[in-house]
Protein backbone atom coordinates (compact mmCIF):
# COMPACT_ATOMS: atom_id res chain seq x y z
CA UNK A 1 0.00 0.00 0.00
CA UNK A 2 1.28 3.14 -0.93
CA UNK A 3 2.23 5.75 2.18
CA UNK A 4 0.41 8.44 0.34
CA UNK A 5 -2.78 8.02 -1.20
CA UNK A 6 -3.14 9.04 -4.99
CA UNK A 7 0.26 10.48 -5.12
CA UNK A 8 1.00 9.00 -8.57
CA UNK A 9 -2.19 10.08 -10.12
CA UNK A 10 -1.72 13.43 -8.85
CA UNK A 11 1.69 13.30 -10.32
CA UNK A 12 0.48 12.39 -13.71
CA UNK A 13 -1.82 15.01 -13.59
CA UNK A 14 0.47 17.56 -12.72
CA UNK A 15 2.90 16.71 -15.50
CA UNK A 16 -0.06 16.77 -18.47
CA UNK A 17 -1.34 20.25 -17.29
CA UNK A 18 2.16 21.73 -17.20
CA UNK A 19 2.52 20.24 -20.81
CA UNK A 20 -0.65 22.33 -21.37
CA UNK A 21 0.71 25.24 -19.95
CA UNK A 22 3.47 24.41 -22.14
CA UNK A 23 1.39 24.35 -25.47
CA UNK A 24 -0.62 28.01 -24.13
CA UNK A 25 2.67 29.27 -23.84
CA UNK A 26 4.07 28.03 -27.46
CA UNK A 27 0.53 29.94 -28.73
CA UNK A 28 0.98 32.89 -27.21
CA UNK A 29 4.30 33.41 -27.81
CA UNK A 30 3.44 32.93 -31.86
CA UNK A 31 0.40 34.75 -31.96
CA UNK A 32 1.81 37.20 -34.91
CA UNK A 33 4.15 34.10 -36.66
CA UNK A 34 2.93 34.61 -40.04
CA UNK A 35 5.69 32.30 -41.40
CA UNK A 36 6.14 29.02 -39.42
CA UNK A 37 8.37 26.40 -40.08
CA UNK A 38 6.36 24.95 -43.08
CA UNK A 39 5.89 28.37 -44.18
CA UNK A 40 2.32 28.95 -43.72
CA UNK A 41 1.31 31.01 -40.96
CA UNK A 42 1.38 29.63 -37.12
CA UNK A 43 -1.47 26.81 -36.41
CA UNK A 44 -2.74 27.30 -32.79
CA UNK A 45 -1.90 23.66 -31.14
CA UNK A 46 -4.53 22.20 -28.91
CA UNK A 47 -3.93 19.56 -26.18
CA UNK A 48 -6.27 16.59 -25.44
CA UNK A 49 -6.60 14.72 -22.39
CA UNK A 50 -7.31 10.94 -21.73
CA UNK A 51 -7.54 8.60 -18.42
CA UNK A 52 -5.05 6.22 -17.87
CA UNK A 53 -4.66 3.32 -15.77
CA UNK A 54 -1.96 3.59 -13.33
CA UNK A 55 -0.86 1.23 -10.96
CA UNK A 56 -1.26 2.16 -7.18
CA UNK A 57 0.43 -0.89 -5.66
CA UNK A 58 -0.99 -3.93 -4.02
CA UNK A 59 -3.68 -3.39 -0.74
CA UNK A 60 -3.75 -5.21 2.10
CA UNK A 61 -5.22 -8.06 0.82
CA UNK A 62 -2.17 -8.77 -2.05
CA UNK A 63 -4.68 -7.10 -4.82
CA UNK A 64 -3.17 -4.74 -7.12
CA UNK A 65 -5.13 -1.32 -6.95
CA UNK A 66 -5.17 1.11 -10.10
CA UNK A 67 -5.85 4.84 -9.65
CA UNK A 68 -7.18 6.62 -13.21
CA UNK A 69 -4.00 9.13 -13.86
CA UNK A 70 -4.01 11.89 -16.80
CA UNK A 71 -2.01 11.49 -20.03
CA UNK A 72 -2.06 14.02 -22.80
CA UNK A 73 -3.95 12.11 -25.96
CA UNK A 74 -2.75 13.85 -28.71
CA UNK A 75 -1.38 17.98 -29.41
CA UNK A 76 -3.28 18.68 -32.39
CA UNK A 77 -3.00 21.50 -35.06
CA UNK A 78 -6.14 23.94 -35.37
CA UNK A 79 -6.92 24.03 -39.15
CA UNK A 80 -9.55 27.10 -39.09
CA UNK A 81 -7.64 30.13 -41.38
CA UNK A 82 -6.95 33.28 -39.37
CA UNK A 83 -8.02 35.96 -39.89
CA UNK A 84 -6.85 38.19 -43.06
CA UNK A 85 -5.35 41.67 -42.47
CA UNK A 86 -4.51 44.05 -44.80
CA UNK A 87 -0.98 45.65 -44.33
CA UNK A 88 0.85 45.66 -47.78
CA UNK A 89 3.76 46.56 -46.04
CA UNK A 90 4.46 43.16 -44.69
CA UNK A 91 7.07 40.97 -46.39
CA UNK A 92 4.14 38.26 -46.00
CA UNK A 93 1.74 40.14 -47.89
CA UNK A 94 -0.04 38.55 -51.11
CA UNK A 95 -0.32 40.82 -54.27
CA UNK A 96 -3.45 42.44 -52.91
CA UNK A 97 -1.53 43.74 -49.72
CA UNK A 98 -3.35 40.72 -47.35
CA UNK A 99 -1.57 38.90 -44.55
CA UNK A 100 -2.98 35.72 -43.15
CA UNK A 101 -2.91 36.05 -39.66
CA UNK A 102 -2.29 32.91 -37.46
CA UNK A 103 -5.57 31.77 -35.85
CA UNK A 104 -4.43 32.21 -32.22
CA UNK A 105 -6.80 34.02 -30.24
CA UNK A 106 -4.82 35.79 -27.25
CA UNK A 107 -7.98 36.36 -25.30
CA UNK A 108 -9.63 32.42 -25.14
CA UNK A 109 -5.34 31.43 -25.01
CA UNK A 110 -5.26 33.55 -21.27
CA UNK A 111 -8.89 31.55 -20.15
CA UNK A 112 -7.00 28.72 -20.98
CA UNK A 113 -4.21 29.69 -19.10
CA UNK A 114 -6.14 30.63 -15.86
CA UNK A 115 -8.19 27.18 -16.29
CA UNK A 116 -4.70 24.86 -16.35
CA UNK A 117 -2.68 26.80 -13.63
CA UNK A 118 -6.24 26.11 -11.15
CA UNK A 119 -6.64 22.49 -12.06
CA UNK A 120 -2.78 22.55 -11.54
CA UNK A 121 -3.57 23.98 -8.08
CA UNK A 122 -6.03 21.88 -7.55
CA UNK A 123 -3.95 18.42 -7.74
CA UNK A 124 -1.03 20.77 -5.87
CA UNK A 125 -3.71 20.78 -2.82
CA UNK A 126 -4.26 16.77 -3.21
CA UNK A 127 -0.28 16.29 -2.46
CA UNK A 128 -0.31 18.48 0.21
CA UNK A 129 -3.39 16.58 2.11
CA UNK A 130 -1.88 13.19 1.20
CA UNK A 131 1.13 14.63 2.89
CA UNK A 132 -0.62 15.59 6.00
CA UNK A 133 -2.88 12.51 6.24
CA UNK A 134 0.55 10.23 6.10
CA UNK A 135 2.20 12.50 8.91
CA UNK A 136 -0.70 11.87 10.86
CA UNK A 137 -0.55 8.18 10.51
CA UNK A 138 3.23 8.52 11.10
CA UNK A 139 2.46 10.04 14.99
CA UNK A 140 0.58 7.21 15.38
CA UNK A 141 2.19 5.23 18.75
CA UNK A 142 4.69 7.70 19.41
CA UNK B 1 -3.11 -11.13 25.97
CA UNK B 2 -1.84 -7.95 24.07
CA UNK B 3 -3.51 -9.77 21.05
CA UNK B 4 -7.10 -8.90 22.57
CA UNK B 5 -6.02 -5.33 23.72
CA UNK B 6 -5.54 -4.71 20.16
CA UNK B 7 -8.13 -5.97 18.61
CA UNK B 8 -10.95 -4.24 20.54
CA UNK B 9 -13.89 -2.81 18.98
CA UNK B 10 -12.16 0.84 18.77
CA UNK B 11 -9.17 -0.53 17.38
CA UNK B 12 -10.94 -2.14 14.45
CA UNK B 13 -13.45 0.37 13.39
CA UNK B 14 -10.84 2.69 13.28
CA UNK B 15 -8.17 0.70 11.64
CA UNK B 16 -11.11 0.42 9.08
CA UNK B 17 -12.13 3.77 8.84
CA UNK B 18 -8.75 5.18 8.13
CA UNK B 19 -8.95 2.44 5.12
CA UNK B 20 -11.36 3.90 4.15
CA UNK B 21 -10.73 7.32 3.89
CA UNK B 22 -6.86 6.26 2.00
CA UNK B 23 -8.93 4.65 -0.53
CA UNK B 24 -11.00 7.62 -0.75
CA UNK B 25 -8.32 10.12 -1.13
CA UNK B 26 -7.37 7.99 -3.59
CA UNK B 27 -10.80 8.56 -5.74
CA UNK B 28 -10.58 12.10 -4.95
CA UNK B 29 -6.79 12.39 -6.47
CA UNK B 30 -7.75 10.68 -9.87
CA UNK B 31 -10.85 12.44 -10.18
CA UNK B 32 -9.46 15.75 -9.43
CA UNK B 33 -6.66 14.60 -12.03
CA UNK B 34 -9.35 14.19 -14.84
CA UNK B 35 -10.96 17.44 -14.03
CA UNK B 36 -11.00 18.68 -17.50
CA UNK B 37 -10.73 14.71 -19.06
CA UNK B 38 -13.62 14.69 -21.91
CA UNK B 39 -15.90 11.97 -20.91
CA UNK B 40 -14.37 11.48 -17.32
CA UNK B 41 -16.83 10.00 -14.39
CA UNK B 42 -15.74 10.40 -11.15
CA UNK B 43 -15.45 7.92 -8.87
CA UNK B 44 -16.24 7.15 -5.59
CA UNK B 45 -16.26 4.73 -2.33
CA UNK B 46 -19.60 2.40 -3.08
CA UNK B 47 -22.66 4.58 -1.83
CA UNK B 48 -24.03 1.41 0.81
CA UNK B 49 -20.50 1.03 2.59
CA UNK B 50 -21.73 3.44 5.02
CA UNK B 51 -24.99 1.07 6.13
CA UNK B 52 -23.23 -1.65 5.85
CA UNK B 53 -20.21 -0.40 8.44
CA UNK B 54 -22.92 0.58 10.27
CA UNK B 55 -25.16 -2.36 10.63
CA UNK B 56 -22.41 -4.92 11.10
CA UNK B 57 -21.25 -1.82 14.05
CA UNK B 58 -24.52 -2.22 15.78
CA UNK B 59 -24.57 -6.07 15.39
CA UNK B 60 -20.82 -6.26 17.02
CA UNK B 61 -19.75 -8.35 14.22
CA UNK B 62 -16.07 -6.93 14.34
CA UNK B 63 -15.21 -10.57 11.92
CA UNK B 64 -17.79 -8.71 9.34
CA UNK B 65 -16.42 -5.19 9.85
CA UNK B 66 -12.57 -6.45 9.23
CA UNK B 67 -13.59 -8.26 6.16
CA UNK B 68 -15.72 -5.11 4.73
CA UNK B 69 -13.71 -4.23 2.23
CA UNK B 70 -13.90 -0.28 0.61
CA UNK B 71 -14.20 -0.92 -2.95
CA UNK B 72 -14.60 2.11 -5.86
CA UNK B 73 -17.62 2.35 -8.25
CA UNK B 74 -18.17 4.92 -10.98
CA UNK B 75 -20.48 7.81 -10.13
CA UNK B 76 -23.04 7.70 -13.14
CA UNK B 77 -25.79 9.52 -11.86
CA UNK B 78 -23.82 13.13 -10.67
CA UNK B 79 -24.79 15.65 -13.22
CA UNK B 80 -22.10 16.27 -16.17
CA UNK B 81 -20.68 19.78 -16.06
CA UNK B 82 -19.19 19.75 -19.38
CA UNK B 83 -20.75 19.49 -22.54
CA UNK B 84 -18.48 16.30 -23.22
CA UNK B 85 -20.21 14.25 -20.40
CA UNK B 86 -17.37 15.13 -17.50
CA UNK B 87 -18.94 15.14 -14.23
CA UNK B 88 -16.19 16.23 -11.93
CA UNK B 89 -17.31 19.32 -9.24
CA UNK B 90 -13.64 20.76 -8.91
CA UNK B 91 -15.01 22.34 -5.41
CA UNK B 92 -17.34 19.41 -4.65
CA UNK B 93 -14.25 17.38 -4.58
CA UNK B 94 -11.69 19.56 -2.71
CA UNK B 95 -14.75 19.99 0.03
CA UNK B 96 -14.91 16.66 -0.17
CA UNK B 97 -11.12 15.76 0.18
CA UNK B 98 -10.80 18.44 2.96
CA UNK B 99 -14.06 16.69 4.96
CA UNK B 100 -11.81 12.99 4.26
CA UNK B 101 -8.54 14.12 5.43
CA UNK B 102 -10.39 15.79 8.16
CA UNK B 103 -12.05 12.52 9.58
CA UNK B 104 -8.58 10.87 8.63
CA UNK B 105 -6.67 13.13 11.40
CA UNK B 106 -9.64 12.19 13.97
CA UNK B 107 -9.10 8.62 13.41
CA UNK B 108 -5.37 8.92 13.86
CA UNK B 109 -5.36 11.20 16.71
CA UNK B 110 -7.68 9.05 18.44
CA UNK B 111 -5.29 5.93 17.93
CA UNK B 112 -2.39 7.83 19.11
CA UNK B 113 -4.35 8.84 22.60
CA UNK B 114 -6.26 5.66 22.83
CA UNK B 115 -2.60 4.03 23.05
CA UNK B 116 -0.98 6.37 25.27
CA UNK B 117 -3.57 5.74 27.68
CA UNK B 118 -2.94 2.45 27.57
CA UNK B 119 0.74 2.88 27.97
CA UNK B 120 0.04 5.32 30.93
CA UNK B 121 -1.99 2.46 32.30
CA UNK B 122 1.14 -0.02 32.07
CA UNK B 123 3.76 2.07 33.40
CA UNK B 124 1.72 4.49 35.68
CA UNK B 125 3.60 7.92 34.24
CA UNK B 126 1.50 10.25 32.30
CA UNK B 127 3.42 10.53 28.90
Amino acid sequence: MNLMPGIDTTASALQAEKTRLDIIGQNIANANTTRGVDGKPYARQMVSFESKMIELGKSSDGSMQYGQGVAIKDIQADKTDGPLVFNPGHPDADEKGMVRMPNVNVTHEMVDMIAASRSYEANLQVVRTAKQMASQAMRIGR
Amino acid sequence: MIDQMFERENYTLAKKLMDVSHVRHQAIAGNLANVETPGYKRKDIQADFATQLAKLAGQDDMKGIASLKPTLRTDFASPAVRADGNNVQMDKELLEMNKNATQYEFLANYTANSMKRIKTAITGRVM
